[in-house]
């Protein structure tokens, strides 16, 4: 036996010292590793790009429906059973959320991977050749990741910082005045490498007017995020980016087509946005499979759709192959009657983003659907339900529970799945429906982050919550020259914290500030729509389960 | 001195056992002929006597009697004497004696008074032929082990050329046969039997199937063992015992045979069962088995033809599976095809054809149903629905019947030397539903030759399947389509067109998508291996076995241009349950005037293996030792993918990419495919195993392999695992002797560790930049190259810890043998996709090790024959397999806690991120967690019962979740039986499973009655009002008990033997599968995806489940 044992040890012994036989590792030359990538210039900057490809995924899907409709600027119901998705939309409008919804764990998701990608690439940049291109790099990405780092304290408050690629310790929360003085330190640290200019070259990739803009938004906000009021410290940044020289307002004649698919880095006003392109798998930007109703997709073009071989343009007729039927946009999100209210002014330019009452073809004929009695109106009850009905598309003010022979049920958030309830509720297609794209409905239209228009309203709001006025500009003045280029109503004589709030909603509708801006005015806690929650603690939203459960050390926010 | 045992000493007989006095006899004779042979002659004693045909024995007694002379002799020797006829008058002893003895083969010497009778010497050469015996004429009857007639069994007289052949009823007749003569009987599947004739007239033989031969031999990893001294668990399937049908895949003609294998069919042709042996062994997508065929391990099953299969083995504890290192956690399959024989040259033909029908529908709403259920919620239908039609359209998708058919013809044979068998099978199986089908060609050849006189042995093994695999485009999709097309819609409008309605969201007429899209696979799988076996002094025997698999695959997919009609915007994937797996937009896919997908990958897989076999006997001990290498080269997925759109013409398919214009359509990309799947691996093992045997009573195998593979990371390429078995064959011990219980017992414990090393890519321990999408850049978009995974240096395989404690026994004259295990199975280190936190690790996943998983069970398998009675045999075998599996652990490196993964996202109406299954320790793979169903309120609305225990009507997704029962079974049961009468045959196979919930998420999807005016719901559906619009909320209400026990299979054969003298069987049967289900499962079947991470999920991936009729013959020549 022992010698047995001996000759099986000795056997495995030469077999092991066979290494030729023993080399189990193979080349790869199917992928890039880190021996071959990236090593030139052109690869460093290619290397940037996961970054942008993260900050583009989820902010024109998830972060605005996060921030959207959790404010009063608009609400997504059910319609017999469709879109109530596990009450995801109702929680958001009604501010019953809590640590499962689904929007609070994606976008937590989206921008800590935002934040990972990050860290990552600044590791993976650490060996490129120094210089200023290094520097002005390494800084774009600071900048990006402080954007994320300060989005997530407007929202989540208290988040765990993470920042150098490698590490696996858990970190607990960073609370949120300590957030706050971090994201100030690291744009600080950046503007000095970060290009001044604008344009092709620099767009999609923020310039120290970005990192200024960001931080003249945290100034504005301060109150809400440390307590203590920087309005001169805003005022200060808002400056540096008048300053630069390199923004204008749009004028009325272009205001619409700033948000149009044709948009890009001609934009004057766009200090920093993310551009967004339908040929990419993942440019996940749809506004108009929400927006706009279902009966409008012809209208619109709505992914490609054509009118077909059928002249009639009456929508929903059943003819094969009429073409009238396809690439049907959802549609089912609305403006708010209480936010579309500050939309009163009929000389203003920005009412034209707006879809309401009776609807038309471009050339002026009426929008025709058809459809049967008991399809327009699923509480009808007279003797032919299944008739013909043929109406013009009518875009009523919103949303309203009607009996429950209509399907209605307040239960459920659903207002029944009739023609009368799709058509509750007036649409917004500032972020026009891409009528270029005829495969997807991915959209072309860039979505700005930052423009020159906010800069000017943070500055006026800044100087009447108390800060310094400068550079001869009032708030009065700064809030007039914006609305010399809305509106053709005379300028403002006066103005009030109020009426710059009305200002913002009428500026920034759609561009997911609106929650920001209610919390900042004390206005968070009304009633609006079906929402009666008055909670403060929900200014923050909780601490998502797929973060609790990654990470144990993390603790939850008060009142969840 | 009267020694004659047989006359003298009857008493002695009663008390000894017959071999015990035979053995007293001869030593008594032996002794005394020894002592007292002295002297021959110096006796004159004369008598007369006259016998006619008298035994020689009664001649003694007579001459005894008349002389006083005793006769000694050995009762044996008189076995072949011949009778005796004399008449002779006082005559001298001597002289009669010579007469006597004259054609006696024996002789006789004259000691004292004594007469010693001895077997004469063989004659010298010079003897005349008159002297010998005259030949004689053998006859008797073949059968098997069952006892049934064998025809066609050959026998030839040994060093003679020529033979005969039994007949019909297994009988023969040979003359002119030496009565020394020893003869062959040798029968193709059977082992070859050599019998000396010694004098008999009447020899009935029993023959023993090759595969019986080889159920005494069992084969293991790098060689065969005996059944007997096993310490391991293994499992060893017949080929008359696999599964009978019109059957495509191994797997299934495993399912319900080996106790511990959990086997789940599709009805789909072209996909293969999933197989879970003894429990899933990890939660990282838990695969199946690692099949070795013919000793060539990670070989393809789909080469494998059924009818060309001689045994498979299923190596289930770590003892047997632990010789294949870190691809063994989930169990080994071994599968030995059939070899030529010596001397049997023989040509099969078997044949069948096959009618398939629909077993089981789902129960939806036609057009009454619907329109009772209509008009009592006050409901009305759109005109664009609304045809007057009465249409299923179920029957609208599939074949009112499916049709196939599968030939497959052997030969074989072999002369001293060598030895082949070639073999062809075709193939044709009709799916279900329309369009998909199966045809596959597989062609074999293995020849054996012997060389330096006989002490080399090189084998060839040259087998290539072709596949042509034809599958319904867009199948799920087509699935869910069909069961929620209302029936008041016709399939075709009056003008020939499809009927559409694209008004309804996601509503696509499924018969058209069916007419206007092609999917279609073609693969070709080659093995080629060439062994070479070679005795060497010592005991010691050297393989080396070399081997090379390739798989080509050329896919093609088309969706012509009616696709284009299809709104882009809704048109979802209805994908398989999974984790992380959601439904996708698949709109853009189908781009403009038709678009087209074709592909073509190759794999291969090149393998080197030698080992030493040491085989020695040392008295009572005996030691068999192997020392091997193993060498694996894997490439997969070399090859390329791409699309074109825009197409002239519908006719063109996907065979013409370049007449297509995809650049008109200026968002539309070509699509290269996935980044990443060129992957190559290497495993690299040295092994060694020994087995010691003391006396056959006391077993001992202990194995060791260290494996090496280039897919873990750097700091953990190599490990080892080790196992020990030990038995003890109790029923050899000399304390069972005195009991009749007991035939054969056997204790059996083992314990070893196996790896997995599966179920993730080849490079996922290292760091790899990919394109991540495209970004803006200076005017354009780029591409973004970025880290798609981290690198992960510990990466290892998981580590499976198995315990097993057997017991194998025989009662009743062995009548019935039945064998018990129970096992422990524990994995750590379970490789996963674990979710860490992004700002960690971009995308939040990373593979690790981390988590455990077990798997505890018992298993018995019972065999027994009850009824052999002439005519009339009955045969039964039973197997049953309990298992307990939970999770003990989800903590991997990266977090100090990571549990409670909701996953099962089935996505029904307004239900998008409702899950119906949890990964969490102390959990079972597969745990139900969902909603709890409480019946209506006072107005009829569906409500549940929230997480603190009140009732609600709006649940909320996780915190009114509950934990809702497991998927998997507690219980699983195969019955077969197996009758003979005469010429008749009758098998019957029962299947069972039981103590298994499944989640009826179809059922769930189709009661949402507040849209039946859009989409068909079932007739089961119609007591919920309209109103009720969380009714189809996936909760308990559609959680349903998965038990289930199918009769599976009834085949009844008629066997003819011997027709003319060219026909040498001949078989014909009728076999029936899947006659009845009994089950309170209320979807289409209860037999659901088992495997993978999300088993028991109902979720409109149902392929409809058949009831097959089949007609076979089988002809051997």
């Amino acid at each position: 036996m022992k010698r047995i044992l001996i000759y099986i040890n000795f056997s495995l012994l030469l077999l092991g010292s066979l290494s030729s036989c023993h080399k189990v590792e193979v080349a790869i030359n199917s992928e890039l590793t880190p021996d071959v990538y990236p090593q030139t210039a052109a690869q460093f900057n290619s290397a940037t790009g996961p970054v942008y490809v993260a900050l583009r995924g989820n902010y024109s899907v998830d972060y605005y429906f996060l921030q959207t409709l959790s404010s009063s600027e608009a609400i997504l119901p059910a319609f017999g059973g469709n879109w109530y998705d596990g009450d995801k939309y109702e929680q958001l409008h009604k501010h019953s959320w809590n640590k499962d919804n689904a929007w609070v764990n994606s976008v937590w998701t989206y921008l800590e991977n935002v934040i990972g990608t990050t860290n990552q690439t600044l590791y993976i940049l650490s060996p490129a050749p120094d210089g200023s291109a290094k520097q002005t790099t390494l800084a774009e990405l600071k900048t990006v990741r402080a954007l994320c780092y300060f989005l997530m304290m407007d929202l989540y408050a208290n988040v765990p910082i993470d920042s150098v690629y490698g590490n696996t310790t858990l970190h607990t929360n960073t609370p949120r005045p300590q957030l706050f003085t971090y994201v100030e330190s690291e744009l600080k640290a950046a503007i000095p490498y970060l290009n001044r200019v604008s344009g092709q070259a620099q767009y999609g990739r923020p310039n120290a007017y970005t990192a200024w803009t960001i931080l003249a938004k945290m100034y504005l906000n301060a109150g809400v995020y440390t307590g203590t009021q920087r309005n001169d410290d805003c005022i200060a940044a808002c400056d540096s980016v008048i300053n630069s020289g390199l923004y204008s307002l749009e004028p009325m004649s272009t205001y619409l087509q700033m948000f149009y698919p044709t948009n890009g880095p001609t934009q004057k006003e766009f200090i920093f946005a993310i551009p967004y392109d339908a040929s990419t798998t993942n440019g996940y930007m749809f506004h108009a499979r929400y927006d706009l109703n279902r009966n409008l997709g012809i209208r619109y073009k709505y992914s490609g759709s054509t009118n077909g071989s059928i002249t009639d343009p009456v929508m929903n007729q059943t003819y094969p192959g009429s073409g009238l039927l396809n690439s049907q946009p959802s549609g089912p999100q609305s403006v708010l009657p209480e936010y579309y209210a500050y939309f009163s002014d009929p000389n203003d330019v920005r009412n034209g983003q707006w879809l309401t009452g009776l609807q038309y073809w471009p050339d002026g004929q009426p929008l025709m659907v058809t459809t049967t009695n008991k399809g327009y109106d699923a509480s009808y009850s007279g003797s032919s339900p299944a008739a013909t009905y043929t109406y013009q598309l009518n875009l009523t003010p919103g949303m309203q529970f009607r009996s429950t022979a209509t399907g209605a049920n307040p239960s459920l958030f659903d207002f029944g799945n009739d023609e009368i309830a799709w058509n509750m509720g007036y649409r917004n297609i500032k972020f026009y429906p891409d009528y270029t794209n005829t495969v997807s409905r991915n959209q072309n239209n860039d979505v700005p982050v930052f423009r020159y228009s906010d800069i000017i309203l943070m500055k006026a709001e800044a100087i009447l919550r108390g800060g310094t006025a400068t550079q001869g500009q009032t708030a009065l003045s700064l809030a007039n020259q914006l609305r010399a280029v809305r509106t053709t109503t005379p300028a403002w004589t006066t103005i009030t914290v109020d009426s710059v709030y009305a200002e913002r909603c009428r500026e920034f509708s759609w561009e997911c500030w609106h929650r920001n801006d209610m919390i900042r005015f004390g206005k968070f806690e009304d009633s609006y729509g079906f929402k009666t929650d008055s909670d403060p603690n929900h200014r923050i939203f909780p601490i998502p389960t797929t973060a609790l459960s990654t990470n144990a050390t993390l603790t939850q926010n008060p009142g969840y | 001195m009267q020694l004659n045992c047989h006359v003298e000493a009857p008493l002695l007989r009663v008390f000894l056992r017959p071999k015990i006095c035979l053995a007293m006899r001869m030593i008594v004779v032996m002794l005394t002929v020894a002592c007292l042979q002295v002297s021959a002659g110096g006796y004159s004693q004369k008598l007369s006597l006259s016998v006619k045909r008298q035994s020689l024995e009664e001649v003694f007694r007579e001459i005894k009697q008349k002389t006083g002379y005793v006769f000694w002799y050995k009762l044996d020797m008189l076995k072949h004497a011949r009778k005796v006829t004399i008449s002779v008058f006082d005559q001298e002893l001597v002289k009669v004696l010579d007469v006597i003895f004259k054609d006696q083969p024996l002789s006789y010497e004259i000691v004292d008074k004594t007469i010693a009778i001895k077997v004469k010497e063989t004659a010298p050469p010079a003897l005349d032929l008159a002297s010998l015996p005259p030949p004689i004429t053998v006859s008797g009857k073949v059968v098997d082990e069952k006892g049934g007639p064998l025809a066609g069994v050959s026998i030839q007289v040994k060093g003679a050329t020529g033979g005969v052949q039994t007949g019909a009823d297994g009988s023969f007749t040979i003359p002119g046969v030496k009565e020394s003569a020893v003869l062959v009987f040798s029968y193709v599947g059977y082992q070859a039997q050599e019998v000396a004739v010694s004098g008999r007239t009447s020899i009935n033989i029993v023959l023993r199937a090759e595969t019986q031969s080889l159920g005494d031999m069992v084969v293991v990893g790098y060689g065969r063992a005996s059944r007997k001294n096993l310490s391991s668990s293994v499992s060893t399937v017949k080929p008359e015992d696999l599964n009978k049908g019109a059957i495509s895949d191994v797997g299934q003609l495993l399912q319900g045979k080996v106790p511990g294998l959990n086997i789940s069919a599709s009805g789909d042709p072209n996909k293969t069962a999933a197989v879970v042996m003894r429990g899933a062994s990890t939660v990282n997508s838990p695969g199946g088995p690692f099949y070795v065929i013919d000793g060539v391990p990670g070989a393809d099953i789909s080469i494998i033809a059924p009818d060309d299969i001689a045994s498979i083995d299923v190596l289930k504890d770590a003892a047997a599976t632990a010789i294949y290192g870190n691809r063994a956690a989930s169990g080994i399959i071994m599968v030995t095809t059939k070899k030529g024989r010596k001397g049997a040259t023989q040509v099969t033909y078997s044949g069948y054809v096959g009618l398939e029908q629909v077993s089981r529908k789902l129960k939806l709403m036609d057009t009454t149903q619907l329109r009772t259920y209509a008009r009592n919620n006050s409901l009305s239908f759109s005109p664009s629905d609304d045809k007057n039609a009465n249409t299923d359209w179920q029957s609208a998708i599939e074949r009112s019947s499916a049709f196939s058919h599968n030939h497959n013809l052997s030969f074989s044979g072999g002369g001293e030397h060598s030895n082949y068998i070639a073999s062809i099978n075709y193939l044709d199986k009709q799916g279900i539903l329309t369009g998909s089908e199966l045809k596959r060609v597989i062609a074999r050849l293995s020849i054996e030759q012997y060389a330096l006189k006989d002490h080399v042995k090189f084998g060839l093994n040259v087998s290539n399947s072709n596949s042509n695999a034809t599958n319904v485009p867009l199948q799920n999709i087509v699935l869910i389509q069909m069961t929620k097309h209302l029936p008041i819609s016709p399939v075709k409008n009056a003008d020939g067109t499809y009927f559409e309605n694209f008004n309804t969201t996601g509503y696509f007429n499924p018969v058209a998508m069916i007419h206007h899209a092609q999917d279609n696979t073609k693969y070709n799988t080659l093995v080629g291996s060439f062994t070479t076996e070679v005795k060497l002094p010592f005991g010691l025997t050297y393989n080396l076995n070399l081997s090379y698999q390739q798989l080509n695959s050329l896919h093609g997919e088309f969706y012509d241009s009616y696709y284009s009609n299809y709104p882009t915007s809704n048109f979802y994937t209805n994908p398989d349950p999974g984790i992380g797996i959601t439904h996708q937009l698949i709109g853009s896919l189908f781009g403009t005037n038709g678009s087209a997908l074709r592909s073509s990958y190759q794999n291969t897989n090149k393998t080197l293996e030698t080992f030493l076999t040491w085989n020695r006997q040392f008295g009572a001990h005996s030691i068999n030792a192997v020392l091997g290498y193993s060498w694996q080269g894997n490439i997969i997925g070399d090859g390329f993918q791409s699309t074109s759109t825009n197409f002239p013409a519908d006719n063109i398919g996907y065979n013409n990419l370049a007449l297509g214009v995809p650049y008109a359509i200026s968002t539309y990309r070509i699509n290269f495919g996935n980044d990443g799947v060129y992957q190559e691996t290497r495993f690299i093992s040295d092994f060694a195993r020994l087995n010691y045997n003391y006396n056959d009573k006391y077993l001992l195998q202990a194995s060791l392999r260290r494996d090496g593979s280039s897919v873990f990371g750097a700091n953990n390429e190599w490990g080892y695992f080790p196992s020990v078995g030990v038995a003890w064959r109790i029923g050899e011990e000399g304390f069972m002797k005195a009991q009749n219980l007991f035939s054969d017992l056997k204790l059996r414990g083992s314990y070893g560790v196996t790896g997995n090393s599966s179920g993730f890519g080849a490079y996922t321990a290292q760091l790899i930049y990919g394109i991540t999408g495209t970004y803006y850049s200076n005017g354009a978009q780029v591409g973004a190259y970025g880290p798609l995974q981290g690198a992960n240096p510990n990466l290892k395989w998981e580590r499976t810890a198995t315990t097993n404690v057997g017991v194998d026994f025989a009662i009743l004259k062995g009548k019935l043998s039945a064998s018990v295990d129970w096992y422990d199975k524990n994995t750590t280190g379970m490789i996963f996709n674990y979710s860490v936190s992004s700002s960690l690790v971009p995308g939040g996943k990373i593979w690790a090790n981390g988590g455990s998983i077990n798997n505890k069970g018992i298993e018995l398998s019972l065999n027994a024959t009850p009824v052999t009675n002439g005519d009339f045999s009955w045969n039964t075998g039973l197997n049953l397999a309990h298992n307990v599996n939970r999770i003990t652990s989800l903590i991997n490196p990266y977090t100090n806690k990571q549990d409670s993964i909701g996953y099962s996202d089935p996505e029904g109406k307004g239900q998008t991120n409702s899950t119906l299954q949890l990964l969490k320790s102390g959990h079972p793979l597969g745990q139900f967690f969902t909603l709890q169903y409480a019946g209506k309120d006072a107005s009829g609305n569906s409500q549940f019962v929230s997480g603190k225990g009140t009732l609600t009507n709006s649940p909320a997704i996780g915190t009114d979740y509950h934990y809702a029962g497991n998927a998997q079974p507690t219980l699983l049961m195969g019955w077969s039986n197996t009758f003979r009468y005469k010429k008749f045959d009758l098998n019957i196979f029962l299947r069972g499973v039981f103590g298994n919930k499944i989640f009826d998420a179809t059922r769930a999807d189709l009661f949402s009655v507040n849209t039946a005016t859009t989409n068909n719901i079932l007739a089961d559906a119609a007591g919920d009002k309209a109103t009720d619009a969380k009714n189809g909320y996936y909760s308990t209400r559609f959680l349903e008990n998965g038990s289930y026990v199918r009769f599976d299979n009834a085949t009844l054969g008629y066997s003819i033997k011997n027709i003319g003298e060219y026909v040498h069987t001949l078989r014909f049967y009728v076999s029936a599968n899947n006659l009845f289900v009994i089950t309170k499962y209320k979807g289409i079947d209860p037999e659901i995806n088992q495997g993978g991470v999300a088993p028991g999920v109902d979720y409109n991936n149902f392929y409809p489940k058949t009831r097959t009729v089949m007609f076979g013959v089988n002809v051997s020549f």
